[in-house]
């Protein structure tokens, strides 16, 4: 009996179910959905919030517009990433320069592309199914990332993801309210609890 | 001597020679860089242009390609590679990765606000400081906001970004785990080398050592280092060349040492016939040593080169031994014309003592040296070790034949006039070019490693081998000044794409000037925190978050200005170091350049800066080199002919005579030179040593064939040592023609086409009938 136990332990197969809920969060392309960013920043005494629209165009396509309060657009194609702040040049860099967007970039290409094996060899994936409620968590393999992301939450009704939310290892995070759910009020103050319960329960 | 004990003393004349040359070998330092060969520079100007030449930053780099594994795999090989060499003397520096202003000293980090160029242009005002803030909490929402973390309490104006934007090339390639990689995915890196590019075995030495190094990585197995750059590529193509002429050389010395066992029929006679060059040679190098120090590299290969008359030296011996004489007696009746050759071309190789040209003054001593002993060790070492068994090579009947049939040869007396127009003809309408400037057209790199190495380069963005900017100031600061002021110059050249990036010194350091400007307009404390507080009005900063950004700017408003010699203690003051050079009072500064597009644009700034600041051009400038130096080696080339031929004249005291062994020896060389123009080959350094040496051998010819003989028994010994002597040459360099390398082709038929040309001219015009 311990046999397959441990077998199974060391497969890096997701298990059957979150293989087979993520391959139904396969999206068409281009798709695209709004936003609204809650960031809570060590630096700062009150979150962050921005509202926008987040674009898929396809595997390592990316776009993060943000529209409120000031407006900002982030291209990323391929490893190549632009961000252009209204009445400023467009500032270029490299992906490998930040890791945070990496991650999130190789999540979000694996995650709308239904790819749980993409996904599978950038992180740990772990399902929580309260059906027709789920919750993904990704803890990222790659040690030098995992000392600065602890861990990546998708919740999600049915094929639909509501919330994408990115813990770092210093405290601080970010929740993306996906959809719907980005036109619904936040509770004043927010919170990084008020939030998760607002993306857990629909 | 009797046999035992002539044995005894070859044996101990090899052994001697064999220890001298170990001495030698011990004392001798062989430059290999073709400067310490040019005319010595005669100013400052001329001074940095030559050190540039050869030595210049961008002619040390070593650009090196890992591929053959997993990225991370391939990043932590690059980084280890780049720790081993780290500690190794050979390399100035070893870089696979920008480097990052985190390296900057704790001490140096307030001086950013004296680096940057923000304060030009801004104040720290509190609209200012608002600006900026609004700026860095959107940085904080965006997915750069983890790289801020450290840098923002000391830092919310965000000046080390802008110092290492400063610093970094243009053209950087892309990083993978902070390590330099390339589109095709292989890790990039670049060693900057102790020694100069030229040097090909200190950059032999280089690359072996980056091989060993790589070698010695744990798992470096699987993996594939590539190398390339200048100084990688000079090392190839001179270890490929020397691999080549001595392969051709091994062949053409068993074919030399075949011919003498036909000529003389005893194998006694191939222990010796080395003795007297080898002893020159070896004279030649310990005078050279004892004079001067040490050894150019290009004065021994062209040395040698020259020294190869000596081979006749011992074939004469050989030849005209007769039977019932001693080889003494033999060697006392030649010796008188031997000695004639030897010492008018001695004569003639003093005008290369008297050119003022170090390598040139060697090269003179060398060969004088070694002409001198060979000599004497032919006259006075060789006969008593030469077996007394012989034949006499006069009782030949071949030979008999060949001699009557080249007496009754028909001798038209228009047939030297005709050759000789005939020459000029083909000197005036032969193709252009008539010289050969560019040296490296000689030992030309294959396309496919020139093609890798523009590659590595422009994917490093390495800067440009062939173009410098200098600026030039009476001081470091004045240099920086003057880099400051065409600051603006250059960034026009690069959005006109005249060329795609240059490294001016300011970039790295500002001027004093500036430095003192910038710090003038940073405020006290009390005004800083009354700005930032009014800026920080309604923001969600917390409070005291930026105190260590107001504490750095108090420092630097108190701070020394940062001069080049403090700055170049930092890590990254050999960057700067490199570009900041003073010759003879005059400071230089040396801005590299990256993908030249329009020279002629960039050349334009001289006229601007009153000569300030020039475009150095070093392939043209190391063409006009040689060409000086050609120039050089020609008049000295004339006045030693003037010199061989007073040599020659008074030897004889008759006009007649000496005629006769000029005019086929001039002639000769001559035709051999129109032969090669006419084939469109355009004559080098090289062609006009290989031309030497021939007319060297074409003396001898023309001295024997001239010699009045008592018997045609003499006469026939004449002939087999000419035909010994010329069957040689011809062998040995007739077989260097053969390489595809163009500067052994070019040394090779040179002089097989020169001799070919000295014998038909020495029995067509020196001569003498039988009877």
């Amino acid at each position: 009996m311990l046999l397959p136990a441990l077998l199974l332990a060391a497969t890096p197969a997701p298990a059957p179910d979150a293989a087979a809920l993520i391959s139904r969060l396969k999206r068409p392309v281009p798709a695209s959905t709004a936003y609204t960013e809650v960031r809570f920043a060590h630096q700062l005494t009150r979150p962050l919030i921005l509202h926008g629209e987040l674009d898929y165009g396809g595997a390592d396509k990316l776009g993060k517009r943000v529209d409120a309060p000031y407006r900002e657009t982030t291209q990323v194609s391929g490893d190549a990433v632009t961000v252009t702040r209204e009445n400023r040049p467009p500032k270029r860099f490299d992906l490998q320069r930040a890791p945070e967007l990496k991650v999130l970039m190789g999540g979000f290409s694996a995650l709308l592309g239904g790819d749980a094996a993409a996904l599978q060899s950038l992180y740990t994936v772990s399902l929580v199914d309260n059906a027709p409620n789920w919750t993904l968590t990704l803890v990222p393999r790659d040690a030098a990332l995992a000392k600065q992301l602890r861990e990546f939450v998708i919740d999600g009704t049915d094929a639909e993801p509501r919330c994408f939310t990115l813990r770092q290892s210093n405290g601080d995070s970010s929740t993306m309210l996906l959809g719907a759910l980005a036109s619904t009020p936040l509770p004043a103050p927010p919170a990084p609890a008020s939030l998760a319960a607002i993306c857990r329960a629909p | 001597m009797n046999s035992k004990s002539r044995r005894a003393a070859i044996v101990a004349w090899w052994l001697l020679l064999a220890l001298a040359a170990i001495g030698v070998q011990r004392t001798l330092v062989i430059g290999n860089d073709l400067r310490s060969f040019l005319p010595p520079p005669r100013n400052a100007d001329q001074k940095v242009l030559m050190d540039e030449i050869g030595d210049g930053p961008a002619s040390r780099l070593l650009l090196m390609a890992i591929s053959g594994a997993a990225p991370e795999k391939l990043a932590g090989l690059s980084r280890a590679l780049v720790g081993a060499l780290g500690s190794d003397a050979r390399f100035t520096q070893v870089f696979d990765g920008d480097e990052s202003v985190a390296q900057l000293d704790a001490k140096l980090l307030p001086y950013r606000y004296l680096l940057s160029p923000t304060l030009d242009h801004a104040q720290f005002d509190a609209a200012f400081l608002r600006d900026q803030l609004e700026q860095r909490l959107q940085d904080l929402a965006s997915p750069a906001a983890g790289a801020l973390d450290d840098i923002l309490p000391r830092d919310p104006t965000l000046e080390t970004l802008e110092l290492a934007q400063r610093w970094t090339p243009r053209h950087a390639p892309m990083l993978r785990d902070g390590v330099w990689f390339s589109s095709r995915g292989e890790a990039l890196l670049v060693a900057a080398t102790r020694a100069p590019g030229l040097d090909t075995a200190a950059q032999a030495d280089a690359i072996a050592a980056v091989r060993a190094a790589f070698a010695a990585l744990p798992d470096a197995a699987s993996a594939k280092l590539e190398i390339s750059g200048p100084g990688y590529i000079g090392a190839q193509v001179a270890a490929r060349t020397r691999a080549e002429a001595e392969r051709l050389s091994a062949i053409g010395t068993a074919g030399f040492l075949l011919l003498l066992l036909v000529a003389y029929r005893s194998p006694a006679i191939l222990a010796l016939v080395a003795l007297p060059l080898a002893s020159g040679a070896l004279a030649g190098l310990a005078a050279i040593i004892f004079i001067f120090g040490g050894a150019h590299g290009i004065t021994l290969a062209f040395g040698f080169t020259l020294l190869g008359v000596a081979q006749e030296y011992p074939v004469r011996v050989f030849s005209h031994r007769r039977a019932g004489e001693t080889t003494a007696a033999t060697v006392r009746a030649v010796w008188p014309l031997l000695r004639l050759a030897i010492v008018s071309a001695c004569i003639a190789y003093l005008a290369f003592l008297v050119s003022g040209v170090p390598g040139m003054q060697q090269l003179a001593v060398f060969t004088i040296a070694g002409l001198l002993v060979a000599g004497m060790a032919a006259r006075w070492v060789l006969p008593p070790l030469l077996p007394e068994k012989f034949d006499d090579v006069a009782e030949s009947k071949w030979l008999a034949r060949a001699q009557a049939w080249l007496a009754d040869m028909p001798r038209p007396r228009a047939l030297p006039w005709i050759a000789l127009v005939l020459g000029l003809a083909a000197l005036w309408f032969a193709p252009a070019p008539l010289w050969q400037n560019d040296l490296a057209a000689l030992a030309p790199a294959p396309a496919g490693e020139l093609a890798r190495e523009g590659e590595l380069r422009a994917a490093l963005g390495a800067p440009d081998m062939r173009y410098l900017l200098v600026l030039h100031a009476d001081s470091a600061d004045g240099v920086l000044r003057l880099s400051e002021r065409i600051s603006p110059q250059v960034d026009k050249w690069i959005s006109t794409q005249a060329v795609d990036d240059v490294e001016l010194p300011s970039r790295w350091l500002p001027s004093l000037q500036t430095q003192r400007a910038r710090q003038a307009k940073l405020p006290d404390r009390a005004t800083l925190t009354g700005a930032l507080d009014t800026a920080l009005a309604g923001m969600p900063f917390k409070p005291g978050y930026f105190a260590p950004f107001l504490d750095d700017v108090e420092t630097a408003r108190a701070l020394p200005l940062l001069d080049p010699q403090t700055f170049e203690r930092s890590p990254f003051g050999a960057r700067l170091a490199a570009m900041l050079v003073q010759r003879d009072g005059v400071w230089y500064g040396l801005a590299a350049l990256d993908g030249v597009h329009d020279a002629n644009a960039l050349a334009g700034i001289a006229a601007q800066t009153g000569g300030a600041v020039r475009l150095f051009d070093l392939k043209s400038a190391s063409q006009e080199l040689v060409a000086q130096y050609r120039t050089r080696i020609l008049q000295a080339l004339g006045v030693a002919f003037v010199l061989l031929v007073l040599a020659v004249v008074v030897a004889f005291r008759d006009w007649r005579r000496a005629w006769h062994v000029l005019a086929p020896m001039t002639l000769a060389t001559l035709l051999a030179i129109a032969s090669l123009r006419a084939c469109g080959v355009p004559l080098s350094l090289f062609h006009l040593v290989a031309v030497t040496l021939a007319a060297g051998l074409g003396l001898h010819y023309a001295l024997f064939f001239e010699r009045p003989v008592a018997d045609a028994a003499e006469a026939r010994r004449t002939l087999h040592a000419t035909l010994v002597c010329v069957g040689a040459a011809i062998l040995v360099f007739g077989l260097l023609a053969t390489s595809a390398v163009p500067v052994l082709r070019a040394i090779g038929a040179t002089v097989a086409l020169g001799v070919a040309f000295h014998f038909v001219l020495s029995t067509q015009m020196a001569m003498r009938r039988a009877g």
